[in-house]
């Protein structure tokens, strides 16, 4: 994480001010950045709360800070209110429409994709509380739906979010922990791994969070709910990305 | 034991439906959530290798046994003579179906590409089964 100056109230006002009255772009766009900087802490105290439902958090703190640009270029300090409770509403807005519309690779009705946000957290919460993966039964249950909506649901699942394997997800700077770091140790199937890897180079290219959940799966036998503890995601994003890895693997064997 | 068939299009797009009619199956055995996405995973990884990822001429037929304790799945293609049909799984894919099902091969049945397959229900699940 780079540092982050913090203002005080007063000299956020003048950089408002300032902002409000730069004469050209360049210093427009940096007094945006002071801004931005300022209330990043903001962005990612929302994001997280959006962070159960199957995204990377990296990714809603994005999508969050689009918003906060937006709350930037729309407030007005004759206001009389702080900008985070003015902010607030626009990154949570920004989020929530995320999730409804740009989250869904491929077009699927809102009814399934309410559907399936509720059944993410409902697994979630179910997992917990019964200390195993629940059965389709007891999610209807839970969810108040029937099985087969829950059906349905996980099966959207598979829809949903295609294009995150293709984009490298894992940022090199701060926040999400190494490979190495989530494993502990590197082991000796570990190094074994690797040698897998060179008789299959579509493994070696898998982003690395791809890599280890498909590592920590097969060649560790760990299930999808401990994986998902560990990386700190749903066990139906874990799902999801395990399916989407195979996926991709069992097109390169193919084109071989 | 019941038994449901199903023959599809030897296309990739139709491997879903295997998959959704495996899942509905297996919740009816009370399998978990994540027993029942091993499931699927198993469907794809065997039925990839009749159907390929282009889709080829024929049909692939397929039978869902349900047993109190277990769902056995059994696949065969019905194509053209002379399509090209690996009968060996990659190293990969045998980890992987290690992993997600109880037992898991590529076989020829009554003459045709195969590939059969069963999932149990682990013992520490809700024990008493939803069939209709």
């Amino acid at each position: 994480m780079t540092s982050r100056v913090i203002l005080g109230k007063e000299e956020v006002r003048e950089v408002f001010l300032a902002y409000g009255q730069a004469a050209d772009e360049k210093e427009r766009s940096q007094l945006r950045e002071r801004l931005v900087e300022q209330y990043m802490g903001l962005v990612e105290f929302l994001a997280r709360r959006f962070r159960n439902r199957g995204e990377p958090l990296e990714d809603l703190v994005q999508v969050g800070t689009i918003g906060l640009l937006k709350a930037i270029d729309r407030f007005d300090l004759d206001r009389e209110v702080e900008f985070s409770t003015y902010a607030t509403p626009t990154i949570v807005g920004e989020l929530k429409r995320h999730f409804r519309d740009k989250g869904w690779a491929v077009r699927v009705p809102r009814r399934l994709q309410e559907l399936h946000l509720e059944l993410t957290e409902v697994v979630g919460s179910l997992g917990q509380e019964l200390g195993r993966s629940p059965t389709v039964a007891e999610i209807a249950e839970a969810a108040g739906t029937d099985e087969e909506s829950v059906l349905e649901g996980l099966e959207v699942a598979q829809a949903y979010n295609s294009t995150s394997l293709d984009a490298p997800v894992d940022t090199e700077d701060g926040g999400s922990s190494s490979f190495a770091d989530l494993l502990g140790v590197q082991d000796e199937q570990l190094v074994n791994l690797e040698y897998r890897a060179s008789l299959a180079p579509e493994l070696a290219k898998l982003p690395e969070r791809e890599r280890t959940i498909l590592y920590l799966r097969f060649y560790r036998g760990l299930t999808q709910s401990e994986i998902a503890d560990r990386l700190g995601i749903s066990q139906m994003h874990v799902s999801r990305l395990l399916n989407r890895t195979l996926m991709r693997l069992r097109e390169a064997f193919e084109e071989e | 034991m019941d038994k449901v068939t199903l023959r599809i299009p030897a296309e990739p797009a139709y491997v879903q439906v295997i998959r959704l009619i495996a899942a509905g199956l297996a919740s009816r055995l009370k399998l978990t959530l994540e027993d029942i996405d091993d499931l699927r995973i198993a469907v794809d990884e065997l039925a990839t290798y009749l159907v390929g990822r282009h889709g080829r001429e024929g049909t692939l037929e397929v039978h869902f046994m349900l047993h109190d304790d277990r769902i056995e799945i059994q696949g065969r293609g019905h194509f053209p003579a002379g399509a090209k049909i690996r009968t060996d799984l990659t190293e990969l894919s045998r980890v992987i179906l290690d992993t997600v099902a109880d037992s898991a091969s590529l076989l020829a049945i009554d003459g045709l590409p195969g590939f059969a397959l069963t999932k149990k229900r682990p013992s520490d699940t809700p024990s008493e089964v939803g069939l209709p």
